[in-house]
């Protein structure tokens, strides 16, 4: 293998072949970016193959996805406005994935058997946030920071199909003593537990609630201090609160 | 052809529901067929579908016509959505919860029968290189290492079989 045909310039082919790994990959995207030559043989190659393609018998997809594609893109074309803060939430996201690394590299270093079973829940966590994320139907809720916490800021993330449900947490001063945070969802009537978590030390968390029991009727996220058991029923200062968007 | 599915692209990018749901109809087949193939899984192969046509619904005023055809646009971001999917699912070592996939009579139009006769053109191995990366998501170096050849060599493959299905396929 020479140094040539290792340089991203040539690699067009295979990109399109989707044979290079993330990182071959994202070496030739920053290439092509400035190379025409290899944009266009991108493009040309990446036609030839989807011709693969046509070898197949066509499936029609089950007749009720048509419907729920053109519902998702209404909501989505009267979501619009909303996106821009979305955006910067998203933001907030990779820096809590960033950490999560960081977590794991630490970890990887101290390696405690406890430490290393937090890291993989973490990212799992992340996982199924990342999912959840790229989920159309996923709904979102802003919890603000209430006068207990005026600095914490939190997002919900579900999706109505699947009932999994994160929560994102940032701002958070660490639970006093015997504390944790608890999650309830509030849908009819009263408010439902929905698990208790820590933040880290930068304040952040990253929480996996249970499934939702009802997301039709999903009204309000909120989070209060309780004993690190966990309530029943909220006892202690409420810290975070919002509702579905 | 090409104007209508232009004026198609335009009152997409427009917000127009009803071109997407005209563009669906046109396409949805064959994508989920593909995603299909690489997923073996109905449930997943229509996330996918779903998953591309909203993408299309949101980036339609990118799509231009003068780079490729819609069909290519569609079939590239369902491959890289199903193989993503595929990815996940290796690295969380999930069994992969496989539907029985009909077998189907490939179909016989001109496109197909083209086709057919590039991949016969292809040596076995390099149809063989071909198919494990773009169906099965497989990297050059794990088709390398399944397949106990140098990496050079499947990438010789692979860049020999594109280049027949580009002669053959312009």
């Amino acid at each position: 293998v020479t140094d040539e045909e290792d340089a991203p310039h040539g690699l067009a082919p295979l990109a399109a072949a989707g044979a290079l790994d993330a990182k071959e990959r994202a070496r030739f995207d920053e290439h092509a970016r400035r190379c025409k030559s290899c944009r266009d043989e991108l493009r040309a190659a990446e036609a030839a193959v989807a011709r693969l393609a046509d070898t197949l018998a066509p499936v029609p997809p089950r007749p009720e996805l048509r419907g729920r594609i053109l519902a998702a893109a209404d909501r989505r074309l009267r979501g619009r406005v909303r996106r821009t803060r979305f955006v910067s939430w998203l933001a907030t996201a990779a820096a809590l994935a960033l950490a999560v690394a960081f977590l794991v590299a630490r970890v990887q270093r101290d390696s405690t058997r406890a430490e290393l079973r937090e890291a993989r829940q973490k990212l799992t966590d992340m996982d199924t946030l990342r999912d959840l994320l790229a989920r159309p139907d996923s709904r979102t809720a802003a919890l603000a920071g209430l006068a207990a916490a005026p600095r914490a800021r939190a997002r919900v993330v579900w999706d109505p199909a699947s009932r999994q449900a994160v929560l994102l947490a940032s701002g958070l001063d660490p639970a006093p003593s015997g504390k944790a945070y608890e999650v309830w969802v509030i849908a009819a009537a009263a408010p439902v537990p929905a698990g208790t978590f820590q933040p880290d030390a930068a304040g952040r968390a990253v929480f996996r609630l249970p499934a939702l029991e009802d997301t039709t009727r999903v009204r309000t996220f909120a989070v209060t201090v309780e004993p690190a058991a966990g309530s029943a029923a909220p006892t202690g200062p409420m810290v975070l609160a919002g509702a579905a968007s | 052809m090409a104007s209508d599915i232009e004026k198609l692209m335009r009152r997409l990018a427009a917000g127009e529901s009803s071109a997407l749901g005209e563009l669906y109809d046109l396409f949805a087949g064959r994508t989920n067929a593909l995603a299909l193939r690489i997923l073996r899984n109905t449930q997943e192969a229509e996330d996918v579908v779903q998953e591309v046509f909203l993408q299309a619904w949101r980036q339609a005023g990118r799509f231009d016509a003068r780079r490729g055809s819609v069909e290519a646009w569609l079939l590239t971001m369902a491959r890289t959505r199903a193989v993503d999917r595929l990815r996940r699912r290796s690295s969380r070592r999930e069994a992969p919860s496989e539907t029985a996939v009909a077998a189907t009579e490939p179909p016989a139009t001109e496109e197909a029968l083209a086709v057919r006769k590039a991949l016969e053109g292809l040596t076995p191995d390099q149809r063989q290189a071909l198919e494990l990366a773009y169906y099965d998501g497989l990297t050059q170096s794990e088709i390398a290492t399944r397949l106990g050849q140098p990496l050079g060599t499947i990438k010789t493959r692979i860049r020999t079989a594109m280049g027949r299905l580009r002669e053959v396929l312009r």
